[in-house]
């Protein structure tokens, strides 16, 4: 057959090749940052959820319709992002601006040099208040934030003809009527791909027990967590757990959400951005309240994590990339942000208006009326303590009476993470 | 009848299998066609109280289409500058006396062996000193550098089958090393080429290591990190997903459905030798 035939789809085939060698030397000119040659900044966004992907896209629009410097968006997926961030940082010539939040992360990274000192953005912020600005140091500039509180369905309470709790004698007598109507009174989602959410409650119970500031100076390695203080904290967990979803750590955080959504679970600890994975017309339905307060005598602290930007310091274009971070963090900017997401974060700057949303105006007060915010368990330490955290509470969750060999293990593993 | 009753029960068991095998495809093709209000309200493993193609359009134009593009740029030369370059040697290590060969082809064989992992930083790094990095140039150069290895390895042992009388009776009527690669070596190796030409384009169009190491812009990535640039960093589209995962399994299918006959040809081959 086919000598011919052969010959035939081989040159075809050629000739294929020659086209799309072409196109895609096409493509990688006009994409590749490395062929970068315009005065556009490129911000590389780890936000791929369709809401604040449209957020983030909808706030470059607005910037680059003021027709003064241009930036472009580049999202990749945010698993990728992470896994990704080192190279790209170290990279001949890295994105101008990066999508990310303040902590110990960063701090490494300046310290070797690579991001860019953004004081003088700093300057055009005085209205922020002094929390954010010793958070964000020279290289951080937020724009939104959030906050974790339990979150519950107003009618679900309404018709258990029960009211959120004040303090913890409250909340535990809270669930066990929840649990004497036949209702898991606390959902958990700590299994799947977010073990992380079970951190949440660690957090919590270490700012209520033993303070904010005990708490960062556990998570930076100046105290241990087989401490006697940090074992008393999982007293008023054990509490609980009769309480606690029992499939909490086979369910990742989405179902938990639908669980709660339908009625199976009352009331879940989580950050408000749960309300991407809500229907749209649950929403109204949704309030929370704060995690109750243990001991009265210990400072009110929240988590509050904050999102922001970061520049590298090898940027070429460094008057485009300031430029964007202070309009980024305008009431004008952040507005357009809020605007254009899913309606739960909170802006950064004071006077910026939020969704405006009775759930968010509660809020935001709710993070005000805070003495101290911590990020998260992650932020205020690190991805590398993370993993060592999500291991040890999903184990007191699966075996609480192991309590004491869970929390020497986790001291080792940490030990092992603050050493490298 | 017992003839009867063990095939009764060869269809039984086969059939379970089959519908097992099946389970998770038409779980995604359910997914796929609901909306993500009924997924977040009834949860993923609910009975389906939508029926939507939205997913499939939301796929396609965040991003799904210009991914799709690129992911056809890569794997359809890749394909073809693999499979000629590595024919070519293996038709050089098969039919000719060349000294070491046998080391060349173990040597061939060994960086296969290697986990790609390790490699991850230097290719990074190397493709960044060549000025490619985040192209798709780069992508095809690292993906023909890491599959020739393996496809000259099986390309020569198909090759090393051939009669030696055929080459010899070529040679007699005046035919060089390059005719007889191109007029009598080539066309004997076309089982293999076509199986061999189905396993790279599987492997290429569903590679997400080397692309999210050598890419870095949305623009220019292919299908599979584009899927996963679907999820988002707390909160998924389930349905979004599902359906991107679909439309990115038709041209793989496809291809197999077309090569499939070769496929099954070019291992009989192989096994008979």
């Amino acid at each position: 057959m086919d000598r011919r035939h052969f010959l035939r789809v081989t040159a075809a085939a050629g000739a294929g090749l020659l086209v799309s060698g072409t196109a895609s030397c096409a493509t990688s000119a006009s994409s590749g940052p490395v062929a970068q040659t315009a005065g556009t900044a490129t911000i590389q966004s780890n936000l791929s959820a369709p809401a604040a992907k449209a957020a983030i896209d909808a706030l470059v629009k607005a910037f680059n319709d003021r027709k003064g410097s241009q930036v472009s968006v580049n999202t990749v997926a945010s698993e990728t992002f992470r896994t990704q961030l080192p190279s790209y940082l170290t990279s001949a010539n890295p994105p101008d601006l990066f999508t990310w939040y303040p902590g110990a992360l960063l701090t490494g990274y300046e310290k070797k040099g690579l991001l860019l000192d953004v004081s003088d953005v700093w300057q055009t912020m005085g209205d922020y208040p002094q929390a954010f600005k010793t958070l964000s140091g020279k290289v951080f500039v937020p724009t939104t934030t959030y906050w974790w509180s339990f979150f519950y369905r107003k009618s679900n309470f309404a018709r258990w003809g029960v009211t959120p709790p004040n303090n913890w004698t409250e909340f535990v007598e809270l669930c066990k009527t929840l649990q004497g109507k036949g209702v898991i009174p606390l959902g958990m989602g700590a299994g799947s791909d977010s073990p992380w959410t079970a951190s949440a409650w660690f957090d919590y119970f270490n700012i209520r027990i033993n303070g904010a500031p005990f708490h960062r100076e556990l998570l930076a390695g100046r105290q241990r967590f087989d401490d006697p203080k940090v074992k008393a904290i999982f007293t008023p967990w054990r509490e609980i757990l009769p309480y606690t979803d029992p499939n909490g750590t086979a369910i990742g955080f989405q179902e938990a959400t639908t669980a709660m959504l339908q009625g199976r679970t009352a009331m879940f600890l989580t950050g408000a951005f749960f309300a991407d994975a809500a229907p749209k017309d649950a929403l109204e339905d949704i309030d929370f309240f704060r995690f109750p307060i243990i001991d009265p005598k210990v400072p009110l602290a929240e988590e509050g994590p904050t999102d922001g930007f970061f520049a590298s310091s090898k940027s070429p274009h460094v008057k485009e990339l300031k430029e964007f971070l202070t309009y980024a963090a305008t009431v004008e900017g952040q507005e357009v942000y809020i605007k254009n997401s899913s309606g739960t974060i909170l802006p950064t700057h004071p006077k910026a208006k939020d969704s405006g949303t009775a759930l968010v105006k509660k809020g935001r007060k709710h993070l005000e009326e805070a003495a101290e915010i911590t990020q998260f368990f992650n932020r205020d330490s690190s991805d590398a303590l993370q993993p060592t955290a999500d291991a040890a509470l999903v184990k007191f969750l699966q075996q609480p009476d192991q309590l004491d060999t869970i929390l020497t293990t986790w001291q080792k593993a940490a030990e092992q993470v603050w050493s490298s | 009848m017992r003839s009867s009753t063990s095939g009764r029960l060869f269809h039984a068991v086969a059939g379970t299998i089959s519908v097992l095998w099946l389970l998770p495809i038409a779980a995604v093709i359910i997914t796929a066609l609901r909306s993500f209000d009924d997924i977040a309200a009834n949860g993923l493993a609910a009975v389906p109280q939508s029926f939507t193609f939205a997913g499939f359009g939301d796929a396609w134009t965040n991003g799904g289409a210009g991914a799709m593009w690129n992911s056809v740029l890569v794997t359809v030369p890749t394909v073809f500058l693999s499979l000629a370059l590595s024919s070519a040697a293996a038709y050089a290590l098969s039919r000719f006396e060349i000294p070491g060969r046998r080391t060349i082809i173990l040597l061939m064989l060994a960086g296969n062996l290697l986990p790609p992992q390790i490699l991850l930083v230097p290719v990074s790094k190397l493709t960044e000193l060549l000025g490619i990095y985040d192209t798709l140039i780069a992508l095809i150069v690292v993906q023909v550098g890491f599959g020739l290895g393996f496809y000259t390895f099986v390309l020569q042992g198909f090759m090393r089958a051939m009669p030696n009388e055929v080459q010899e009776a070529a040679t007699i009527d005046g035919a060089g090393p390059v005719q007889i690669f191109w007029r009598i070596v080539l066309p004997m190796t076309r089982p293999a080429l076509a199986a061999l030409a189905a396993l790279a384009f599987t492997w290429i169009f569903n590679d997400l290591l080397w692309a999210i190491t050598v890419l870095r812009s949305s623009s220019v990535m292919p299908v599979t990190p584009a899927l996963l640039a679907l999820q988002g960093q707390y909160v998924s589209n389930w349905n979004v997903i599902a359906a991107g995962s679909v439309i990115a399994a038709v041209p793989t299918v496809a291809v197999f459905l077309r090569f499939q006959r070769h496929f099954i040809s070019g291992l009989a081959v192989g096994a008979v030798k």
